[in-house]
């Protein structure tokens, strides 16, 4: 029996795919490595910052870029955070809502061309007193880039479902 | 009150004004509020286009039918694309930041769904220098995201340096 399992058998030789850890069998102390690691464009930062309504020039216009900041292409920190929280996703699949980040920390700028990966430690989990389906993980999420320098971390606050009483099954999972 | 405050356009010549932006370090203060215009509507094809971008594999934002068994009802619109917008949102007052060095804290208080609509306002908490860095200063501010109901649904603290007036170049490269 796997630990954490990735397919649910419906009957003879027939497999669901399953994803998420439920909030039971997270345990204080466990590290998760997320995979894939994902490789950030200056394209893409340009399209993310345009989509806010956001027309700074140093991103959409390479002169000002080049004499204001140097020419560097760096990824901006809101689109860093984005990613990162997003790697975490397939392990914390069976989240309710994600409630909040603290201490969010950027050691090393991303620049354009880098990959970045994550991983995650659960600092603690509580059961939610109000919602009883669900518990509150608190969690630390880390992210290195190619040469294995820290880009970001922060942790974080997330509702959870615990074994069974997620709305699963009903919509087809 | 209509009383109006800073400087939208530079006169350049006769007859002939050119836009600016982004307030310089020296024009902040504490106790500041500004509200950023325009709001932006979130739609949920936004919301789908931004988990796939990012790789973000949790279906409340993304399968209308797993969503409609929720507590929700339909899809939850992710955070990480809140949180973009209402940065975005404040760049007009905020274009000559150099980068945001950390967040304190960031709250979620409240769902955003497909089809609200994102506002974005600005307290200035800190003003700080930054030592032996005479080109910027370090303001820590609060930007709070407000639905079209004027509910907060997110708020979150962060520092930022900002450039001073002097250090941009903007004569040499025409702005």
């Amino acid at each position: 029996m796997a630990t954490f399992a990735s397919h649910r058998k419906l009957s003879d030789n027939s497999y669901i795919e399953i994803a998420g850890v439920e909030y039971d069998d997270f345990e204080e102390g466990d590290i998760f490595e997320h995979r894939p690691g994902r490789t950030l464009t200056a394209d893409e930062n340009r399209l993310h910052t345009m989509r806010a309504a956001d027309l700074s020039p140093r991103v959409v216009d390479a002169v000002y870029n080049e004499n204001v900041y140097g020419g560097q292409q760096v990824i901006g920190e809101t689109f860093v955070l984005s990613v990162v929280t997003a790697l975490t996703t397939k392990t914390f699949n069976k989240v309710v809502a994600n409630l909040g980040w603290k201490n969010i920390e950027f050691p090393t700028p991303v620049m354009a061309g880098d990959t970045i990966y994550a991983e995650s430690e659960v600092l603690g989990k509580r059961e939610s007193q109000s919602r009883p389906t669900q518990g509150v993980l608190h969690i630390r999420t880390r992210a290195v880039n190619q040469r294995g320098e820290e880009v970001c971390r922060f942790e974080r606050r997330l509702l959870i479902y615990k074994r069974g009483l997620g709305p699963y099954e009903a919509a087809g999972y | 009150m209509t009383e109006l405050a800073f400087t939208s356009h530079v006169k350049v010549g006769e007859k002939r004004y050119r836009e600016r932006f982004g307030l310089d370090f020296e024009d902040f203060a504490t106790g500041q509020v500004f509200k950023h215009r325009p709001g932006l509507t979130v739609s949920q094809q936004d919301n789908v286009e931004e988990s796939m971008d990012t790789l973000n594999q949790a279906m409340i934002h993304f399968d209308e039918r797993y969503a409609s068994t929720t507590e929700f009802t339909k899809p939850l619109v992710v955070s990480t694309l809140t949180l973009q917008r209402l940065i975005g949102l404040t760049w007009k007052t905020f274009a000559k930041k150099i980068r945001i060095l950390r967040w304190a804290d960031i709250s979620m208080t409240r769902p955003v769904f497909g089809g609200d609509t994102l506002y974005a306002e600005t307290e200035i908490k800190e003003k700080q220098e930054v030592p032996n860095d005479p080109t910027c200063g370090k303001l820590t501010v609060i930007t709070r995201g407000v639905n079209q109901q004027g509910t907060v649904i997110c708020s979150m603290e962060y520092d930022l340096l900002v450039y001073r007036k002097r250090y941009v170049p903007f004569d040499k490269i025409q702005y």
